[in-house]
């Protein structure tokens, strides 16, 4: 049997596995149980790995769920797929490494973090349930599915935000983005059947290749497009994000960081490979660049004077996801003409797919260094904090690192994929690549303000007892280090192995049709 | 390492590092000429804050998170009043904005 083949499946299989086992090993005690989350984390990331490897050296990997054969993606006699097929291109393979390294990531950190707490089993199974429905979202090639895997982890965050039940503002985190979450997906649900309705398939490639605008698919595209927005935090949908990241264990807002990429994903998805050149007019790219501008200037203007180090790291998150925004939209804005991607738009676009993985490790790096100084001074608000350099030397070089990767300082990997993106919007207008300039400013204002009061000056006299944190802890933070430092040291391999041929895969709309509706097997 | 084109020039990390490697030397020999006879204990070894006795407590001498920044803020005052009240945390104004955000975007669709 050639494993290569099953790999699409193994990679929903294991931690969905895992989820259900919790309860079980639970049984076992503790150590039982952090063996089953580390371990299913781990394997998960290694399936990743292999499955990128494996798509960038066969090309685009797919597999069919309950056919008579895995690879017939077309039977005979069928105009359209009616099987689930999960769709792997280098963009998905690439997004399920990025979302699998800080599943992992939050796994090790979550072991020594959640110790002192009751509930692990629920923690385990809702942990490995969330990191299931991420990586379903970013490689299945069925629109009514991608629905589906939206709900399995909405419905993991829910449970996860509130994990602590006990703080009425977790309950009401958690409340709050089941409530905005529930409409957003109703709205998914009513575009996915919509687009059923007309055209016989639920397929995402075979919607692409039938698709015509009319005002129903418009509306279809303003749905999927808004609510993906919103779930990926873009302004000014974005007011559940500060407050559910703030509330969530700290391991969980780590991969909540990736959660948010899934979503960031289907809406790329759904403009460069469903709607593609067809979507004619260039009001959607102007209006996605238009999130990342709000979201950018917005996000990082609340950040700078928030003093809840979680709610601080919350709102950095809206203002980089706008990056992304502003990168991707700028490439969508030319998709149809050559020149326009050949000169800027092709860069615009590698320079949001690069960001999306340097804001994975970042971010996530960040929420566990926060998660870090809770843990060990039982603190939040950084106006109680001060001094824990001498305390805690790894976290502050580890702080130090991610805080200077997301300011975009050089020579780290976020000045790369900002460089891309400052220079490609800088070729649409200026004033784009002003807004960007500016954000990254206040961006570095901002952790200057973490690092001066967290981390500097006279220790405090009820500080005096803080250690750094153990060790298991520590390694899911250098596990992200290792991928920024990785990225950082080596831009060029980093671009032409894991960036382009992403970005290339994005824009290749007739590839990923073709993959599917092209025959089969 | 190498260079990263990006279309309208390049990016060499090689340069930056060997750049700070350089000002990482500089930095080292310029505090190694430092002078080494300094008398412990005495007020050459202690901290100089303007002049003032040193608090015992770090909390003391620490300027807060929140008033960081406090310029910025003062000067962009009617700005960050109409931010921070769009932000009142009401589970209904989270899902009105979201649910008002997509009615726009629609009416523009349908119309463009």
């Amino acid at each position: 049997m050639n494993w290569n083949e099953h790999f699409p499946a193994l990679l929903l299989i294991i931690p969905l596995f895992g989820a259900f086992l919790a309860p079980v090993c639970s049984l076992g005690g503790k150590m039982a149980r952090n063996i089953l989350l580390v371990a299913a984390s781990f394997l998960t990331l290694v399936v990743a790995f292999l499955l990128w490897r494996s798509v960038l050296a066969n090309g685009i990997q797919y597999y069919v769920m309950g056919g008579e054969n895995f690879r017939l993606a077309l039977p005979s006699g069928m105009a359209l797929p009616v099987r689930i097929i999960l769709e792997v291109d280098a963009f998905s393979a690439f997004m399920a490494l990025c979302g699998s390294i800080a599943a992992f990531a939050g796994a090790l950190f979550s072991v020594n973090y959640m110790n002192r707490f009751s509930g692990q089993s629920r923690f385990t199974s809702l942990y490995l349930l969330l990191a299931t429905g991420m990586l379903g979202m970013m490689i299945t090639g069925d629109l009514f599915n991608f629905f589906i895997f939206i709900e399995i982890s909405s419905i993991a965050s829910f449970g996860l935000i509130a994990f602590w039940r006990d703080k009425p503002s977790a309950i009401e985190a958690s409340l709050k983005y089941t409530l905005v979450s529930q409409v957003g997906s109703m709205l998914i649900l009513i575009a996915a059947g919509s687009l059923y309705g007309k055209y016989n398939a639920l397929n995402m490639a075979a919607i692409g290749s039938s698709l015509t605008m009319g005002t129903m698919e418009k509306l279809a595209l303003v749905f999927l497009v808004g609510s993906l927005a919103m779930k990926c935090g873009a302004f000014p949908m974005h007011m559940w994000l500060p407050d559910a990241y703030a509330e969530a264990p700290t391991g969980v807002t780590c991969l909540l960081v990736a959660v948010s990429q899934a979503s960031l994903y289907g809406l790329m998805r759904v403009c460069f490979s469903i709607y593609g050149v067809a979507m004619g007019s260039t009001f959607v790219p102007w209006m996605i660049i238009i999130f990342g501008l709000a979201s950018m200037f917005f996000g990082v203007s609340m950040a700078v004077v928030q003093h809840d180090i979680k709610r601080l790291m919350g709102y950095h998150s809206v203002s980089q996801v706008g990056y992304m925004l502003l990168g991707l939209g700028v490439g969508l804005l030319v998709l149809g003409d050559a020149r326009g991607m050949a000169d800027f738009g092709f860069t615009a676009i590698k320079g949001g797919v690069f960001h999306v993985f340097n804001y994975t490790m970042y971010k996530a790096l960040l929420f566990l260094t926060a998660g870090a100084l809770y843990y060990a001074t039982g603190k939040k608000d950084l106006n109680e904090m001060g001094g824990l350099a001498r305390r805690m030397p790894y976290t502050t070089f580890m702080f130090v690192i991610a805080a200077a990767a997301i300011s975009g300082l050089p020579p780290f990997n976020g000045f790369v994929s900002k460089l891309l993106i400052y220079e490609s919007s800088f070729a649409v207008h200026p004033s784009l690549a002003v807004v960007a300039l500016l954000t990254s400013v206040l961006t570095l204002a901002s952790f200057v303000k973490v690092f001066q009061t967290a981390f500097l000056g006279p220790e405090k006299n009820n500080l005096l007892h803080v250690q750094e944190v153990p060790p298991a802890m520590l390694l899911g933070m250098v596990v992200l280090t290792a991928a920024i430092l990785g990225a950082t040291l080596f831009p060029s391999w980093t671009l032409s192995n894991l960036v382009e041929p992403a970005a290339r895969a994005l824009v290749d709309q007739s590839g990923y049709i073709g993959a599917i509706v092209g025959g089969g097997m | 390492m190498g260079k990263v084109y990006t279309g309208f020039g390049y990016w060499d990390v090689g340069a930056w590092i060997l750049f700070f490697a350089v000002a990482a030397f500089y930095i080292l020999w310029l505090r190694s000429q430092g002078r080494s006879d300094y008398k412990k204990g005495t007020a050459q070894d202690e901290i100089y804050w303007s002049g003032n006795e040193v608090p015992e407590d770090g909390a003391d001498l620490t300027v807060p998170a929140s008033s960081a920044y406090w310029g910025f803020r003062k000067a962009l005052e009617p700005f960050y009043k109409g931010l921070l009240g769009m932000h009142t945390g009401l589970p209904a104004d989270v899902v009105g904005y979201y649910v008002l955000t997509v009615a726009v975007l629609a009416v523009f669709v349908l119309l463009v």
